[in-house]
């Protein structure tokens, strides 16, 4: 693991919604180009000289070497700033941090990913991984989100509930606002895409409890009800993955900003996590 | 480890000896304050110091630190380190010291703290605790290591403890000022640390303590603290294990940026606040109990993060005593 910032070009910029960007990216070096190995659910620094530094996730997968990507939400003065880059622009790179999620483990299970929101970033680069590396026994996606407008990767995901059951990949779509696109989605995949919060998806789905991992991503609210859904199923802890988001500047254990728990437990989420199991938040308060 | 004698007459000498390792910091009083100070003379330097406001972190980890300089769109490490002397180190700081030493030299090694700590002499100095100290209670009262030079207190002299390499070279250097020990001096010693370790006033009960605090985590007494605690934050910056820092980059001219980090505070309402808005330590409750529960924790290679020096006690502008929180913390669970 390093401190080092990597100059990185932005190969293409994409926008996906009103608020958030995709970036593409590639070091300028390609020696660091050819190290730069992660794992889903890993992340990195982006450093805008002259501006700050701040954590994304990274939303490619590393079974796609040769580029990477960050979807990256514009909220303050930073991502403001990002967001007002060109194809062609350098910013610093560093990382990646964290420790990302248990790919080889899970492999030959079932995977249930759950995301709201931005959370769909992370688990992206999963969703990716685990289709290209045709290991995993099947893969759900539950993914809630305000409008249509607001769906990431919205070609994707149309994509995959087109034809995601030729790839064992099962996605449903739940959404708050009504309006005409999602009606029209609602009818095209009913009951896959309906009305509702991101739990409601979990209605009329089964799973071999022993034989399944969930990894779960979005808003701070979401984890409990979320969490509760699994646990009722008989999920057990430690088969329930989550990423969780804490004011991070270092990323590597310094800055201190991340730290959460008692005297009983300390965790920095940038180095310990960003991925927790459910079993971590039973043993250090304040994870979720 | 090595034992010499420093005699009273050579102190002196000794001293201004050390100005060829680097500048030399050491305790000087103004007013009710003491302070690490570049110092010249013996004359300006308190030997008989109780503590200084801010610990010697401020030399490894600065309150405000230029670490990169934007030039021609490239960062550039901003500034030099220069070789220092920290002169009358107490015991309490030094493990205050090895307890950031964990962090900022684990993997990844923060380049600018392990420059300047490798370019730094570490020269300790015995002391008799006030009303404030506990480091007895938690073991930081006496340095093993940690240190080039260890200077204890003797009626006519100091009894040097040599600690690292360095510090072999640096009586070595100056190898006609010492003296061997005889007996008498070690029973001067023996005195000097029992006197010493009787002389404390404060004691902290760390039995069971990080479990302790872990039950007690919906206690009144947090409540009632939270309502005194004024948020200043001066606990997190006067204390030599807490190491928070904010990162900014700033403008200088149109051409020309900084990349500054500098002390924050768990006290203040940013340090958990993300994007959305959400804040995961909202309310002063949740901010003070973080405080208590870090500290509080114990990691088996280094410790408790809290080594006793009672700085956050002293500087506390509502009166919050350290000692007397946990106490009530865990009176409250009987
Ligand atoms: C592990 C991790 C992964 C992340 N992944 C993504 C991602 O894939 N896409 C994405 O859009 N965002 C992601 N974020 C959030 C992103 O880091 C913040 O939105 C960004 O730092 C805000 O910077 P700003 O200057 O634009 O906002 P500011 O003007 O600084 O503040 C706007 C808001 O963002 C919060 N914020 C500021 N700095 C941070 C920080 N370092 N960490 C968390 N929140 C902060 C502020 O408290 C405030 O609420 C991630 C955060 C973490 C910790
Ligand atoms: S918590 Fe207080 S007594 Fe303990 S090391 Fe920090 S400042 Fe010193
Ligand atoms: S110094 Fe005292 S008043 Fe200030 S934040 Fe710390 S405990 Fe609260
Ligand atoms: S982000 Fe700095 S300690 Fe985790």
């Amino acid at each position: 693991m390093s401190f080092q910032t990597h100059d990185a070009r932005i190969l293409e910029v994409k926008e996906l919604t009103s608020r958030e960007k995709l970036f593409t990216l590639r070091f300028l070096d390609p020696e660091i180009n050819r190290k730069f190995k992660y794992k889903p659910g890993q992340f990195v620094v982006v450093d805008i000289r002259g501006f700050g530094e701040f954590p994304i996730s990274l939303c490619s997968t590393p079974t796609r070497e040769g580029y990477f990507q960050l979807c990256v939400r514009r909220v303050g003065r930073m991502t403001k700033y990002m967001h007002n880059l060109k194809e062609g622009d350098i910013v610093g790179i560093r990382g990646p941090y964290g420790n990302g999620f248990p790919m080889e483990k899970m492999e030959g299970s079932t995977l249930i990913l759950v995301a709201g929101g931005l959370g769909m970033a992370p688990l992206r680069s999963v969703l990716w991984y685990a289709l290209d590396s045709g290991k995993y026994e099947k893969i759900y996606l539950f993914y809630g989100t305000k409008a249509y407008e607001d769906i990431l990767f919205r070609d994707e995901i149309i994509h995959l509930l087109k034809h995601g059951e030729d790839m064992n990949c099962h996605v449903k779509l739940a959404y708050e606002v009504e309006s005409p696109s999602c009606i029209y989605l609602e009818k095209g995949y009913s009951p896959r895409v309906c009305k509702g919060v991101v739990t409601d998806l979990f209605r009329g789905e089964s799973f071999d409890v022993n034989n399944t991992y969930a990894l779960i991503c979005g808003p701070p609210v979401m984890y409990k009800f979320v969490i509760k859904e699994l646990l009722d199923r008989k999920l057990s802890p430690g088969r329930i993955y989550m990423t969780l988001e804490r004011r991070m500047r270092c990323g590597v254990g310094k800055c201190g900003h991340c730290i959460v728990g008692t005297s009983t437990s300390i965790k920095y989420v940038c180095k310990d996590g960003p991925v927790f199991t459910y079993w971590d938040a039973l043993s250090t308060r304040g994870l979720i | 480890m090595r034992y010499v004698k420093l005699p009273e007459e050579n102190f002196e000498e000794f001293f201004n000896s050390l100005k060829k390792w680097g500048i030399v910091y050491a305790p000087v009083k103004k007013e009710n304050i003491y302070s690490f100070q570049k110092v010249q003379n013996v004359s300006e330097i308190a030997l008989d110091y109780t503590r200084t406001m801010l610990p010697p972190k401020k030399f490894f980890v600065r309150p405000k630190d230029e670490m990169l300089k934007l030039k021609e769109g490239h960062w550039e490490e901003a500034n030099g380190t220069e070789p220092i002397v920290l002169f009358g180190v107490h015991s309490c700081d030094i493990h205050g010291l090895e307890i950031l030493d964990k962090v900022y030299l684990s993997d990844p090694v923060d380049p600018y703290y392990k420059k300047r700590r490798e370019n730094s002499i570490i020269i300790g100095i015995s002391c008799m605790p006030d009303e404030y100290c506990f480091c007895k209670s938690l073991g930081t009262d006496f340095a093993m290591h940690g240190f080039d030079l260890f200077l204890h207190e003797l009626p006519d002299g100091w009894l040097v403890r040599v600690g690292s390499v360095k510090g072999h070279e640096i009586a070595w250097g100056t190898e006609e000022l010492f003296e061997e020990l005889t007996e008498e001096d070690m029973k001067n010693f023996r005195e000097f640390e029992e006197k010493r370790a009787n002389s404390f006033q404060k004691h902290l009960n760390k039995e069971g303590l990080e479990d302790m605090l872990d039950l007690a985590y919906n206690s009144p007494v947090w409540k009632k603290y939270e309502r005194i605690c004024l948020g200043c934050g001066n606990c997190n910056m006067v204390c030599p294990t807490c190491r928070c820092y904010e990162v900014c980059d700033l403008w200088m001219n149109a051409y020309e940026a900084v990349r500054v980090r500098r002390y924050d505070s768990c006290f203040m309402e940013s340090h958990g606040l993300v994007a959305g808005g959400h804040n995961f330590r909202p309310t002063r409750l949740d901010r003070f109990r973080h405080r208590y529960y870090c500290k509080s924790y114990f990691d088996p290679s280094a410790g408790f993060n809290c080594v006793g020096c009672g700085r956050c006690d002293e500087f506390c502008p509502a009166k919050i005593e350290h000692v007397k929180v946990l106490d009530e913390v865990r009176e409250g669970l009987q």
